[in-house]
């Protein structure tokens, strides 16, 4: 943003450093500071006047509940456990998909016959939204967890709440962006490093350790970053749908239906920031995995 | 067939090229012949500069040379000792080395390649980054180097693998006239003290003439050779003498070009 700010103004672009010290940038740190300090107090001030919590709840009973993540509500459990149950399910879900996802768009990035068996499936799969397959793997699952795959009928942990057809409908949630970004990654490989590698004397299969792979990181690590925040999206959306029991987009809908809007808008909050959160923590791996991008 | 037979011991062929012919199928389906019958030599230990218009197939003919593409007709020779994809290196004039390395593995590639121990490759490497005058940039990315450094860690980067023959594609195309003038001297050292054959292709007639114990001139597209021509000048091939004026000149009339009034 700041990027094109500077660019419109025919200015030349400032490294990040100086980006972040030049006065230019008092909006951005207003936006980060005043602007939202400001939204605050008027959303606390109206609330109070208004005198309706169960619709709109004042910042401090908000803040009170985002204060107590243990305290337990009803039935669904705390806020806390709840996140966890959310979190633990995506980065399985994840997992799964970047296991199968990476190999399989390696795979069809490099060998024409594979790419050229299995590309009218994905085009006919991939705008499937991914909780559209919740039905289905209700339906094939049952409510099987994770632990009873391995005999284990309860195990009294948080491991409990791993549904089976959660985490099937993760799966396709991240498969998609993995799979397609790598094959786009391995296939845009500039011919000249191969040619390069070729003459240094790489073999087939060096070149593609060797060039294939790093030259495609980058593509790979954007499939991943877009991979675990669809996964995000899709384990609210469907935690929301009947049949959930967990998860923090359970405990939204069950507090909405309680009327406690606190906690509802606790949960959006919490839900914001693990998004952005692990959205950050992506972008900072990718960040130094592959410094190199862009600059070629 | 075998070159350096008994039958001319007194010639030392590194590459030879016997009436190769090469077309490309563009992309809306009309044939490009890019080369018509070509044929040269190139001895062992020689400078060659091959010198043409733009499009006449320079890069083919390099790439048929390293291995990298198959002539529709004809022979691709070489010398004893020589083989494609494995000591005839070609250094390119962009994407000569790869982003994600630092400087110091780009050089070691073609040894990491040959499972060479990391000390021992880590070591050479480092001994060339050195001759090529980049020492102290081991650790550097392409992208943190000049242009003129990118072409001298390319130069480190082939000359890592011991090259028999050293193909070169208008390395120093894209460099000021300045870097470009350090690194054809950088080159000639180098080629002069380790005894390698390259095959030198550049579109800059001045360049040719430092460069070549022999030039090469190709016609327009198809590329033909029209002329071979011996340069005879001691080295340092610096200044305006009479001879490099003179060999410029003839250059640059087998080129259809343009020659000053007068001469
Ligand atoms: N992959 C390709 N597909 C189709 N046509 C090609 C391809 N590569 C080259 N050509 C054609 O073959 C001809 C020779 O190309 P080449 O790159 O060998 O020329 P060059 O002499 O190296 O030119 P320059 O001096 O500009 O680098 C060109 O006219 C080009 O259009
Ligand atoms: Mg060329």
């Amino acid at each position: 943003m700041t990027c094109h700010y500077l660019r419109k103004r025919g200015k030349p672009l400032a490294n990040d450093e100086q980006k972040n010290r030049s006065p230019r940038n008092w909006p951005k740190l207003l936006g980060w500071t005043v602007v939202p300090v400001l939204l605050l107090a008027a959303w606390q001030i109206s609330a109070v006047h208004l005198q309706q919590p169960w619709l709109f709840p004042p910042v401090s009973r908000v803040v009170e509940q985002l204060l107590h993540p243990l305290r337990q509500h009803y039935a669904s459990g705390s806020l806390l456990m709840n996140t966890s149950v959310s979190l633990l399910r995506v980065l399985i879900g994840f997992a799964l998909a970047a296991v199968v996802g990476i190999p399989l768009g390696v795979l069809m990035g490099s060998v024409r016959t594979i790419r050229g068996l299995i590309e009218p499936l994905v085009e006919l799969l991939r705008p499937l939204c991914p909780i559209a397959w919740l039905p289905f793997a209700i339906a094939v699952f049952k409510l099987k967890t994770v632990p009873q795959l391995f005999g284990v009928r309860f195990s009294h942990t948080i491991l409990d709440h791993l549904q089976l057809g959660m985490i099937f409908v993760l799966f396709w949630g991240g498969f998609f962006p993995i799979l397609v970004n790598t094959l786009d990654g391995v296939m845009g490989v500039r011919r000249n490093y191969l040619l390069l590698a070729k003459t240094l004397g790489a073999s087939r299969l060096q070149s593609f350790v060797h060039v294939c792979l790093p030259a495609a990181m980058p593509m790979i690590l954007t499939g991943l970053r877009q991979g675990i925040a669809t996964c995000w999206f899709v384990i609210i959306a469907a935690e929301m749908l009947p049949g959930s029991d967990s998860g923090i987009g359970y405990l939204l809908i069950y507090a909405a239906d309680q009327s406690a809007m606190d906690i509802v808008i606790a949960s959006m909050i919490i839900i914001g920031v693990v998004g952005a959160l692990l959205s950050f923590i992506m972008r900072w791996m990718m960040h130094s995995a592959v410094i190199w991008q862009g600059k070629e | 067939m075998k070159l350096n037979d008994p039958d001319r011991p007194e010639t030392k062929v590194a590459l030879e090229l016997r009436g190769v012919s090469k077309s490309y199928c563009s992309e809306s389906g009309s044939l490009v012949q890019a080369l018509d019958g070509v044929g040269l030599t190139v001895q062992e230990g020689e400078f060659v500069v091959l010198i043409g218009p733009t499009g006449c197939g320079k890069t083919t003919l390099l790439n048929i040379a390293a291995g990298l593409l198959a002539p529709d007709s004809g022979q691709v020779l070489l010398g004893k000792g020589l083989r494609q994809g494995d000591n005839i290196p070609c250094v390119f004039q962009h994407y000569t080395l790869f982003p994600w390395r630092t400087l110091l593995h780009n050089v070691t590639f073609g040894l990491e390649m040959r499972s060479i121990a990391r000390h021992d490759r880590n070591d050479t490497a480092r001994a060339l980054i050195a001759k090529v005058g980049l020492s102290g940039f081991e650790g550097a990315y392409p992208h943190e180097l000049s242009g003129g450094m990118r072409q001298r860690g390319a130069i480190a980067q082939a000359l890592a693998i011991k090259p028999k023959l050293l193909l070169m594609d208008e390395p120093f195309g894209a460099l000021d006239d300045y870097t470009r003038m350090e690194l054809q001297q950088m080159l000639i050292d180098l080629w002069q003290e380790s005894q390698i054959t390259v095959l030198f292709v550049t579109h800059n007639i001045d360049e040719a003439v430092v460069m070549g114990d022999r030039v090469i001139v190709f016609s327009e597209r198809p590329g033909k050779v029209i002329k071979k021509l011996q340069v005879k000048l001691s080295r340092p091939r610096r200044g305006l003498s009479q001879e490099f004026t003179k060999v410029l000149v003839e250059l640059r009339q087998s080129l259809g070009g343009y020659v000053w009034p007068g001469e």
